[in-house]
């Protein structure tokens, strides 16, 4: 008999003895004289949370999850002497992961094409070019459901259409890559981990539409994703799948890179367009849409790196596969940068319909520290805060308007009590005041009088009436601004106001910020029963607002206090309370 | 035909026209402060959302082409006080120096506030600190007071293809500047003032030189002499409430008589003796082939900028002659102070233009000083007049009719029609053709190469010759015009005109920078029809037939492109950096 | 070189189907660089041309779990394919000294998420 090995994961789970679980299961293999046999091995993380022990067979696939004490026994002399497994035990829930747009990332060396190709890449290029009409690639991309990834969700088979209809000779697709949101990074996982999916999926959407010119739009921000795809590029022509006559068929497509200057709103396509032109990058009005008058005035469809990804497997593997993940609105998956307060940060790929609960617990492992969770943005700046009381939510399109945030890019940030919710919106709407282009007013001088408010507001100056004013700036900016960055840059603040308004109440009228964010807001006093009168305070204050004596004890003056915390974290009795 | 309705009300427009247009139709009036008729929609301001019946977002009226069956609403609460809100968002971010402001009564912001009855500032002021820029010292950027509708970086970059102004920074930043930062005077700018024409506020105003005017009459050792301009007397009604295009020539005699000026001059008398200079000009050019052909007008100070910085190439082509109020300006200081008696120097000439662009002409080269002192004291605009008309108490509405003073006053019709785009043109083809064919021409009119368009062409036969001729007004459809030139130069082939009018201004001197605000397509057309209508009623009109251009000649020039004329009335080209710096 | 034609792809799936050799991944994205994994990366071939060791050495994309970068996933035979998370010099010492060399799991650095495949 070989080595077994036993994955477990024994850290953080509560055992029904205070005994170590890891020495225990030594000695019980010790016991039975099966110490050589087998190899226990202690996971880091093992992807499964909030259910206790976890005992993973490798090699056969076995997960027992929320093993006892008394289930060691049998594990041993069931699985590991008789290879039979313990159903009772069985861990069941179905993966919540369902990867096709990263695919490959992670798995392929995303510099070699030839491992792209060994994974079926190229596959569907190959099949379309030489079976397929343009019409019955949009045709399965109508099947498929799939709608953009960029944020807004109109539905690609009708971008392409509307593009593919509009008579002119020379039409264009651009991949959007243009990513800005604070905290997500999703389509920069892809380009750097499988830049030739995206690629693909460019050529696809060219040959549906009759171009014979794409556009990569990067943001210079990402060198390392531009350096991929530039390799990969340049691997496409050499191949032959770019250049004239892609893989012997009468269809030639040329790509080129352009790359974002650092602009957020580039990534409105409008602007985008503006700035591959060579022109300053501010949205224009649509209609014109840029299906119908897009890069030099010529039919363009403009597609997020997201959505691009996904058009190789749906062509593959067929539209109606693809529509019979998710929900009946959003199908497919989305892709989400999970960040914030949460352990396990980082790129999922879940199915839409998923829960929020599940995405945040079950594969985001949970939250980071004993703070309970407050919230979850989604959306980025464009977006909301949704509050724990919607965890449940099946995530898709729809829902994520209807609280009042969006789907947005796939930016996701879990929020705990420490975080304030005016500090949040501050935060997103300060990212939209300064990446506003400036053209239109509402957003131009809206969004900087909101900040000013709410400047004002975490800077204890604020006025019950400025709730007022925020709401009607929001509502003149979301009614009144061009594109979708004016419309959407007072969405932190209507969410937080609307789930919110009791705190920035308290900020307002109590001048109280109850996560001690605000710091202008906060109070450093000290405790007398625990000050041993040792004056580190004293020493450390950098404006000497603590004063008194050892009879009489020390006190903080609130007027010279600037609020800084040095005495708080200098004390070692904790003897300086903040409130 | 879409059909639509408006309020309810049912409304009929061509395809692609917008709902703003459309809505005006229907006598309904959606604001804006970045719409210009002249130009595209830029939808900045969002003032002239409307809502639509079926869409949950308010959509910009402005560039909104009106679709069939659709159901606009245009005022109602909720339209309304987003739009409030925005127009007291766009003052919080503007000074409220109305009083003391270059368009107070006459600005487009300060209009729609009053007629919203905004009574409180409901947020907190934030004033951009930038300073003023009048380097130019014809038109003055004041940063400060502009609302980044983008009117004047279109016409700038678009309607003129000069790009000295665009937006600089982003955000609560954004600008207006010219590229780089640096100042106007350094920039390709050629102080056509269309973009202080198109502002809706005091952002962008001409410099202000009536004080120095006011000095000058109020100086008893000067002789103060003036001048006005073919396109001034038909727009200067707008100020005082008369119909746009009345012609009010012998008004404005009489008025300038009363603000104290001793002579009151013409310049549509200098616009003929052009006609004589250019006129014999193209002859020599035509039939002797001394010089290069095609001429190309040089009285438009803006597009002589334009061509010595954009289009250097052209030196050869252009008109030696001087613009007709530099004319007037010099036989002023040389002839008239002969034969008046008066010493040069103590005459101070005051030429009342359309334009911005002549306060830099009159010191653009040696040249315009070949009087031995500069030959024109001050270029005031249209507007300028207007305020000093109204600042010296006088009735304007209710003066008499006059009649110029002689020797620099009287004109024909063919002097006069330089105001409007293709009349250089005309009349100098009226000239030409009696000098090549010793007669005048039995019709006069050449309706070819009048109206609006952007390049009109003709082919004119005189004497068994055909004149090929281009007009272009508006800089950006010069372009096309020159470089049908370069290409036959370069192919060797026949030259595709011989002769080219360009006015750097939409419309030519009717649609001026200087001109009272407000212009459109209509307003040009309005303006220029007064001027055609003082060319129809002129006894005389062609220049050549001007006794007193005739005397001039006789008593004090000798002949045209003589040696007096060449050395009074001509200048000189060059190549010119399009950033000075 | 010369243009691919339809039947070149199945050849070039065909010649880089898995041969069941040993390598180690290195995660190679922004993440991953940021926390270090260039630097595991040349370590790891330089180790391994060192020892003279018969195991590739890759680069990868982002496998999603960014909080712990610099991953590694080695495969080596006889012992399940496994992801180490937070390699450091350390680290890739251990890796080869235990998974490579000693065919034995490095404990408590495997970060093995069920999402993987």
């Amino acid at each position: 008999m070989d080595t077994k090995i036993v994955f477990i994961k024994d850290t953080n789970t509560k055992l029904d003895t205070t005994r170590d679980f890891y020495a225990h299961f030594l000695n019980l293999l010790r016991e039975n004289a099966l110490e050589d046999k087998v190899q226990v091995v202690r996971i880091a993380d093992i992807g499964i949370y909030d259910q206790g022990l976890v005992v993973k067979f490798p090699d056969e696939n076995i997960i027992y999850a929320n093993v006892q004490d008394k289930d060691l026994k049998d594990i041993i002399a069931q699985t590991i002497k008789e290879g039979k497994v313990i159903k009772e035990l069985l861990f069941k829930a179905q993966p919540k992961q369902l990867r096709i747009v990263l695919r490959n990332c992670g798995e392929i060396d995303p510099e070699n094409i030839d491992e792209y190709i060994a994974q079926d890449g190229y596959q569907a290029l190959a099949k379309v070019v030489s079976d397929y009409k343009p019409e019955q690639v949009i045709e399965e991309l109508k099947k498929s459901g799939l709608r953009g990834r960029g944020g807004a969700g109109f539905p690609t088979w009708l971008k392409w259409k509307l593009t593919r209809e509009t008579p002119e000779a020379q039409k264009y697709v651009i991949c959007n890559a243009d990513e800005g949101d604070p905290g997500a990074y999703m389509d920069r996982g892809v380009l750097e981990g499988d830049p030739h999916s995206v690629i693909e999926g460019l050529i696809l959407a060219g040959y549906a539409i009759g171009a014979s010119k794409g556009y990569f739009y990067v943001r210079a921000e990402y060198p390392l994703a531009v350096e991929r795809v530039e390799k990969a590029l340049k691997q496409a022509y050499d191949y032959g799948f770019l250049g004239k006559n892609i893989l012997g068929s009468n269809f030639s497509f040329d790509i080129d890179i352009r790359l974002g200057a650092g602009a957020f709103v580039c990534g409105e396509e409008t602007a985008l367009i503006a700035s591959i032109e060579g022109r300053r990058g501010t949205p224009r009005p649509r209609p014109p849409y840029p299906s119908v008058k897009g890069l030099w005035d010529k039919p363009t469809a403009i597609n997020n790196v997201e959505t691009l990804a996904n058009i190789g497997p749906i062509i593959l593997k067929g539209g109606s596969w693809y529509a019979s993940i998710g929900t009946e609105k959003s199908k497919g998956t989305k892709v989400f940068a999970l960040t914030g307060k949460v352990k396990n940060s980082g790129l999922v790929e879940v199915p839409m319909g998923i829960t929020l609960r599940e995405i945040v617990f079950d594969i985001g492992g949970g939250m980071l520290s004993d703070k309970g969770i407050k919230a979850i943005q989604t959306g980025g700046p464009s977006g909301g805060v949704i509050p724990k009381e919607y965890l449940d939510t099946p995530v898709d399109y729809e829902n994520l308007q209807k609280l009042g945030s969006i789907m947005g890019s796939g930016g996701m940030i879990v929020m705990d009590e420490d975080d304030c919710m005016v500090d949040i919106a501050k935060f997103y709407l300060g990212f939209c005041v300064d990446e506003s282009c400036g053209k239109c007013v509402p957003c131009r001088i809206g969004g900087y009088q909101m900040l000013s408010l709410l400047n004002k507001i975490t800077e204890s100056q604020g006025k019950i009436e400025d709730l007022d004013k925020l709401k009607r700036i929001a509502l003149a900016m979301q009614k009144a601004s061009l594109c979708a960055l004016g419309q959407t840059a007072a969405n932190p603040v209507v969410s937080t106001i609307k789930y919110f308004e009791e705190e920035y109440r308290d900020h307002i009228v109590n001048k109280k910020c109850r996560s001690h964010k605000c710091k202008h807001l906060l109070n450093y006093n000290v405790i007398q029963d625990k000050c041993k009168r040792c004056r580190v305070c004293v020493i450390n204050c950098p404006v000497n607002a603590i004063s008194g004596d050892k009879e009489a004890g020390f006190f903080v003056d609130p007027k010279t206090c600037i609020r800084c915390g040095k005495c708080f974290e200098v004390c070692k009795f904790n003897a300086i309370a903040k409130e | 035909m879409i059909k639509a309705k408006i309020n309810n009300l049912p409304v009929e427009v061509q395809e692609g026209e917008s709902i703003l247009d459309a809505a005006k139709k229907a006598q309904i009036k959606i604001p804006t402060l970045c719409k210009h008729p002249d130009l595209p929609a830029g939808a900045g301001c969002g003032l002239c959302i409307v809502r639509i019946k079926g869409t949950p977002k308010m959509l910009r009226a402005c560039c909104t082409p009106l679709e069939e069956g659709m159901e606009i609403t245009t005022h109602d609460p909720e339209i309304v006080a987003v739009r409030r809100t925005v127009l007291e968002l766009i003052l919080s971010n503007h000074p409220n120096d109305c009083l003391q402001c270059g368009r107070n009564n006459n600005c487009e912001l300060q209009t729609l506030v009053a007629d919203f009855g905004i009574r409180e500032e409901s947020f907190q002021k934030f004033l951009p600190d930038v300073a003023k820029d009048d380097s130019t010292r014809t038109i003055v950027l004041d940063a400060q007071k502009c609302i980044r509708c983008g009117r004047c970086v279109k016409v700038c970059q678009e309607m003129q293809n000069v790009w000295a102004l665009s937006f600089l920074e982003r955000g609560f930043c954004t600008r207006i500047s010219p590229a780089g930062d640096i100042k106007l005077a350094d920039s390709p700018c050629i102080r056509c003032g269309q973009c202080s024409n198109h502002c809706p506020t005091g952002a962008i105003v001409e410099q202000d030189e009536t004080a120095r005017v006011w000095e000058l009459l109020q100086n008893q050792d000067k002789y103060c002499v003036v001048q006005i301009a073919p396109a001034v007397r038909v727009a200067i009604g707008e100020a005082f409430g008369y119909p746009i295009g009345t012609n009010l020539t012998k008004k404005l005699y009489a008025l300038l008589r009363r603000l104290g000026f001793k002579a009151v001059f013409d310049t549509n008398f200098g616009a003929d003796v052009t006609i004589m200079e250019e006129g014999s000009e193209f002859i020599q050019r035509f039939l002797h082939g001394k010089g290069t052909l095609p001429l190309i007008t040089s009285c438009c100070p803006g597009w002589v900028d334009f061509m010595e910085k954009f289009h250097p190439d052209m030196v050869d082509h252009f008109s030696s002659c001087k613009s007709p109020h530099e004319i007037v300006g010099v036989l002023s200081k040389t002839y008239y102070a002969n034969k008046k008696n008066i010493d040069p120097k103590n005459i101070a000439v005051v030429s009342i233009m359309p334009c911005t662009a002549k306060k830099n002409e009159i010191i653009r080269c040696e040249e315009m000083y070949a009087s031995g002192c500069q030959d024109v004291d001050v270029a005031l605009t249209t507007r300028e007049l207007a305020r000093m008309i109204k600042q010296a108490g006088i009735d304007f509405v209710n003066l008499p009719d006059e009649d110029p003073d002689h020797l620099l006053g009287d004109y024909t019709g063919a002097g006069v029609i330089f105001g409007a785009t293709g009349g250089v043109m005309e009349a100098a083809l009226r000239t030409a053709y009696f000098l090549l064919n010793g007669k005048n021409m039995q019709k006069v009119e050449l309706n070819q190469i009048r109206g609006l368009e952007g390049v009109k062409v003709a082919e004119i036969p005189i004497n068994g010759k055909k004149i090929r001729v281009a007009v272009a007004h508006g800089l950006n459809h010069v372009e096309y015009v020159l470089d049908k030139v370069r290409e036959a130069e370069k192919n060797g082939e026949e030259m595709p005109y011989h002769f080219i009018e360009v006015m750097a201004c939409l419309g030519g001197c009717v649609g001026g920078g200087g001109q009272p605000y407000g212009v459109t397509d209509e307003l040009r057309t309005k303006r220029a029809a007064g001027i055609y209508q003082d060319d129809q009623g002129s006894k005389l009109r062609c220049s050549h037939e001007n006794p007193f251009v005739q005397q001039l000649y006789k008593e004090f020039l000798g002949k045209p492109l003589g040696e007096k004329s060449e050395h009074l009335l001509h200048t000189h080209y060059q190549a010119r950096p399009v950033y000075a710096k | 070189m010369a243009k691919l034609m339809k039947n070149d792809l199945d050849r070039i799936k065909q010649a880089h189907q898995d041969t069941g050799k040993d390598w180690i991944k290195v995660g190679m994205s922004t993440c991953g660089i940021a926390a270090g994994a260039d630097k595991v990366y040349d370590l790891f071939v330089e180790e391994v041309k060192k020892r003279k060791l018969d195991i590739q050495i890759k680069k990868c994309g982002c496998q999603g779990m960014c909080y712990s970068e610099p991953l590694v996933e080695v495969r080596v035979k006889g012992l399940p394919e496994v992801i180490y998370g937070r390699v450091d010099k350390e680290g890739v010492m251990k890796i080869l000294d235990k998974h490579v060399c000693a065919n034995t799991l490095v404990k408590d650095s495997i970060y093995e998420l069920r999402t993987k495949r």
